[in-house]
């Protein structure tokens, strides 16, 4: 009795496993869509954006300058016309709105620069990075205070009255140093001279370092080219 | 009775040998991030043969060239260590299927002569068609197919299309 | 998650090893079903035997929808594989003379290794056959070059060149090929038995 009806489970097997195959078949085309998460999960995204880490003051970032850091890329995320008028040396000029174009990944996704986001303030450049890092491009970092800061604490350092700590005199001598190496002569307080100065520098370095740097970070795909046979 | 003798070859069912040969490529897929191949050692082993015979020929040579590397071996291949396993996985299925010895598979029709000419011949054309396609049944057809590639699909269909239009010439061979 | 090796998940000295023991696989699935056979495999072109097809075909179609519903749950990445390149009249053309070669020779080159390892004399033949083509080829190289090069479509998927969704693509294949199986059965009665 079992005998027969294994029998006549057996000469209907090939239909069964046709039936299952199809049937796995159409399940794919009825699952349900979704749309995939890209980038790095939301609870990464949060331990990063609080960390912080990301953030480089602007006593460091002179400092690197100074130092001719080679694995530094400034990225301006201001507007064209703002940068235009005065940027940190050998910046870059991406544009907030710009930010996620394929023209802005080379410079962006890679692994052998520092990104120094910046703008006006942080407010900008925290955006930019927040974008960037969701979509988990490495090393970057935003100016803190940006621009502004840079003008106060480095073109521009405010002088330390005598009842200060020892230290702020310290600090005030060290940004007056990175001041005068960014083209402020002093004691003449211009305001404007640096602007040219810098612009001067500006096009000189970036024409000199900018293009060394748009070395695009190899995608993922590490595979040898050569495939099967 | 000749014929009965000849005739033991007891293999899987196709479905079954095909279901584990899916399973094989998704798993290949999943740990390597690319499919099973078979041309590609041969292709290693000559250039290895054509950089020892003449190295300056090889670094000349556009083709090879691009395989010769002075600091590596084109033996030292992904490819190669899947080639030396699936000898050692065809003889292990063979010795326990007793399939293993010596000999010529032809059709009673044709000498054996003939069968090792057409074989070298097909062979010479098939090295030659892997080389212009990337890629041969296994590589570029069955892998390929597996991820949709458009190369794959058309590669597989030229290949069975220009057989079975060429079928009619080479049918004393086989039956 | 997947693959395993480009992401770093496996480290790339691993790779050897896994490479023979995939291989030892390869083979033993293809010698098993029969694939060391010249004429067995050449029986698909004379309708005495459709076990490549059937193989071949069951194969791609098992992968195709294990791929998908990985890719789907997320255990693979179906962007990150290697998805073989198309050089339109590269496959056409070479498909065509792999398509004669296998016709004629009983072929193929991973079917002639696993041949090999049992001993087929022939398939040792064809091998050195695959071998000497090949070398052809590469003396030849500057001839084969613009097509070994040109018509480059970049590594493609039917998706893209056909603008069809993959989920409904494999579906209708899926059904193609199983209507194929079943026509090849019925063909395969008909055609006068052969014994190999």
């Amino acid at each position: 009795m079992v005998n027969r009806k294994l029998v006549k489970f057996l000469s209907l097997r090939y239909k069964i496993l046709a039936a299952i195959l199809i049937v796995l078949a159409g399940g794919l085309v009825l699952l349900p869509k979704y749309e995939k998460h890209e980038g790095i999960s939301p609870e990464q995204l949060l331990s990063n954006a609080i960390s912080p880490e990301r953030y480089i003051t602007t006593d460091e970032l002179a400092d690197r300058i100074i130092n001719q850091d080679p694995s530094l890329l400034l990225i301006d995320v201001r507007d064209e016309n703002a940068y235009k008028k005065y940027s940190l040396p050998s910046a870059v000029n991406i544009p907030l709105k710009k930010i996620l174009e394929d023209d802005s990944e080379s410079y962006l996704n890679q692994d052998e620069f520092d990104v120094i986001l910046f703008s006006n303030d942080n407010f900008h450049s925290d955006q930019a990075w927040l974008l960037c890092n969701r979509i988990d491009y490495k090393n970057l970092y935003v100016l803190k205070g940006g621009i502004n800061k840079w003008f106060n604490t480095i073109i521009n350092p405010k002088k330390p009255t005598e009842n200060m700590a020892s230290n702020a005199f310290e600090l005030y001598s060290l940004r007056k140093a990175a001041s005068m190496h960014f083209g402020v002569a002093y004691p003449k307080k211009v305001h404007k001279q640096p602007v040219i100065i810098k612009k001067a520098s500006v096009a000189k370095t970036s024409t000199a370092i900018v293009p060394k740097k748009i070395i695009p970070k190899k995608k993922k795909k590490k595979m040898p080219t050569e495939g099967g046979c | 009775m000749k014929e009965k003798k000849q005739n033991r070859h007891v293999y899987w069912n196709p479905y079954f040998g095909g279901f584990l040969l899916g399973i094989l490529i998704i798993f290949t897929f999943f740990i390597t991030g690319r499919g099973l191949g078979a041309s590609g050692a041969m292709k290693s082993s000559v250039v290895t043969i054509v950089d020892d015979v003449s190295h300056e020929h090889a670094e000349q040579s556009a083709y090879y060239s691009k395989f010769v590397n002075n600091d590596k071996s084109p033996m030292n291949n992904w490819i190669v260590f899947e080639t030396l396993g699936v000898l050692i996985g065809a003889f292990v299925s063979g010795a326990l299927a007793g399939r293993i010895g010596w000999r010529v598979q032809h059709s009673p029709k044709i000498t054996r002569r003939r069968r090792l000419i057409f074989a070298f011949g097909g062979g010479i054309l098939f090295g030659i068609g892997a080389q212009i396609a990337r890629g041969c049944t296994s590589g570029a057809a069955l892998s390929g197919m597996a991820v949709l590639s458009t190369g794959g699909f058309i590669t597989m269909l030229a290949i069975f299309g220009t057989a079975y239009l060429f079928a009619y010439f080479f049918r004393k061979n086989w039956i | 998650m997947g693959p395993l090796i480009p992401n770093e998940l496996i480290s790339f000295e691993w790779s050897s090893i896994i490479a023979i023991i995939i291989g030892m696989f390869f083979g033993f699935i293809l010698e098993a079903s029969g694939f060391s056979s010249s004429r067995k495999l050449a029986g698909v072109f004379y309708g005495y035997d459709f076990a490549v097809l059937k193989v071949f075909f069951t194969a791609a179609i098992v992968s195709l929808i294990g791929l998908l519903y990985m890719d789907y749950l997320g255990y693979v990445d179906m962007s990150s594989l290697y998805v073989h390149p198309t050089y339109l009249w590269g496959a056409i053309i070479g498909g065509g003379i792999m398509g004669i070669g296998f016709v004629a020779g009983g072929f193929c080159p991973g079917t002639s290794l696993s041949a090999v390892a049992i001993g087929k004399i022939d398939a040792i033949v064809n091998v050195i056959g695959i071998m000497v083509g090949i070398f052809i080829f590469s003396e030849l190289y500057p001839l084969f070059e613009p097509i070994y090069n040109g018509y480059f479509q970049g590594n493609i998927t039917l998706i893209d060149s056909l603008g069809v969704n993959p989920y409904w693509f494999v579906f209708i294949l899926t059904v193609v090929a199983i209507v194929m199986f079943a026509v090849t059965d019925m063909i395969r009665k008909r055609v006068k038995k052969v014994f190999y």
